[in-house]
């Protein structure tokens, strides 16, 4: 074994060990976030849209299950979880498109999973996850007719995107619906930050799950990110006094 | 009990088959390199019968819209009728045949250049509303950045080279070389970290993406 490989196992060890060991605490000492103002109002726009009989809608971004990309994705999909959940008591259950044919089977399974869960089966059609198209551009070509035929006032974009991230949005927009975006490409970031009602800027898409209250390895997950940030940062500024100590030297 | 057992089972076996694909970037075991690469065959083949899987189902959507005669139902007839004939085109011809490339060069390369072009004048607007909807220090200096970077890398008037066209291209380099640079970092380096904690989950049957 190389000496990288050794550093990357023993990195994740430590992020599975910080994992554990915050679910442990988690009863003892609970987690206390700072407030992400884009989640409390998807909060409050999904109970309106269920209030008011319309549709939310998950984009799980154009990226593919395989490849690096898939990460914020599967982040959407844990969220997805529980906005179906939330709106298992609407009229119109929650609808996901995607831009791969694998994330759009595994939004059907998590949907059909979930409903089973809470006991409402019959809400689960094959159609409510939808591959939009292949290629980033005609998904986002797809996008304008779902939102205007199906009666979506919530538009929630968690996945990967490039620069069809800006027309997703925009598309949102237009309609004057709710949309909340996040992403892991930077420029991507950019776009939804100028188009975006409610943006979400760096990892705050994958923390998702802990401010929707999915569950307890969700904010345990969160709270190891934190350590491990900070754990970084002092690594960085000690690096930093250091290699400026040696200069003069 | 038997949707438990089963759903245990899903678990095990992603559980298995990602520690392997895992293992495999750090341990240079040829065992666990090979097993890691029938692992990644396996999955580039099904993701490209799950394409095939969700072509059906976006047919099955439109081919319902057209039968109902949903709202939009013609819009739905073409996509149908254009996804048929490219894909028998395709199939009969291959796809880098003069006919396929006649329909992708034809209708699809301008179709995605126009959506670019609506892109530019969608972030326009955008920069627009922005200031107009969330007028706060941070909107005025994305929006600031973003004309000093139009400023300084565009072309002058005339071509004329004066200090202040000087001037405007040194502080685009410096704001995109430095602060630019360090902030996607920081933002990468976040986002790093949101990635493995997402892959520890899935990897940990905490996220069952494949349903529980």
């Amino acid at each position: 074994m190389t000496l990288s490989g050794l550093q990357g196992l023993v990195a994740l060890a430590v992020f599975v060990a910080l994992l554990v060991g915050f679910l442990a605490a988690n009863q003892r000492w609970p987690a206390h976030f700072r407030r992400i103002p884009a989640y409390e109002a998807l909060r409050q726009a999904i109970e309106r849209a269920v209030e008011a009989g319309e549709r939310v809608h998950v984009s799980l971004g154009t990226g593919s299950v395989i490849g690096p990309e898939s990460a914020p994705a599967l982040a959407g999909l844990a969220a997805l979880t529980r906005i179906a959940r939330a709106t298992s008591i609407s009229d119109r259950p929650v609808l996901v498109t995607a831009g791969d044919g694998a994330m759009a089977i595994l939004a059907r399974d998590s949907l059909r999973s979930t409903y089973q869960e809470v006991g409402a089966s019959e809400l689960y059609e094959p159609t409510s996850g939808r591959l939009l198209g292949a290629t980033p551009l005609s998904y986002a070509a797809g996008l304008p007719a779902v939102l205007a035929n199906e009666q979506v006032s919530v538009h929630v974009l968690s996945g990967a995107f490039g620069l069809e991230a800006g027309l997703a949005a925009d598309f949102g927009e237009r309609a004057k619906l709710f949309v909340i975006g996040g992403t892991d490409d930077v420029q991507a970031q950019a776009l939804f930050y100028a188009i975006a009602q409610h943006p979400l800027i760096g990892e705050e898409v994958f923390a998702s799950g802990a401010y929707l209250d999915v569950g307890p390895m969700h904010t345990a997950s969160l709270r190891a990110q934190d350590f491990i940030r900070f754990g970084l940062i002092l690594l960085i500024l000690l690096g930093v006094i250091v290699r400026t100590l040696e200069g003069p030297l | 009990m038997r949707v438990l057992r089963l759903s245990a089972i899903w678990a095990a076996l992603a559980l298995g088959v990602g520690l392997f694909v895992l293992l495999g970037y750090f341990v240079e075991l040829g065992f666990i390199q090979n097993l890691r690469l029938i692992f990644l065959r396996w999955a580039v083949l099904l993701a490209a019968a799950a394409l095939i899987v969700g072509l059906v189902n976006l047919l099955a959507v439109h081919w319902r819209k057209v039968s109902l005669t949903e709202q939009g139902w013609i819009y739905s007839g073409v996509l149908i009728l254009s996804f048929t004939v490219t894909f028998v085109l395709a199939l009969v011809f291959r796809p880098d045949s003069p006919a396929a490339l006649f329909i992708f060069n034809t209708f699809q390369l301008p179709l995605e250049a126009s959506l670019m072009a609506v892109l530019a004048v969608s972030l326009l607007v955008a920069g627009f509303r922005m200031v107009n909807r969330r007028r706060d220090l941070l909107s005025l200096l994305f929006v600031g950045t973003a004309l000093m970077v139009l400023l300084g890398t565009g072309p002058t008037p005339g071509g004329v080279e004066g200090p202040v066209v000087i001037a405007l291209r040194d502080f685009r380099a410096w704001l995109s070389q430095v602060w630019a640079a360090g902030g996607a970092r920081g933002i990468l380096l976040g986002v790093a970290l949101g990635a493995t904690a997402t892959g520890l989950r899935v990897l940990l049957a905490a996220d069952r993406p494949y349903g529980a």
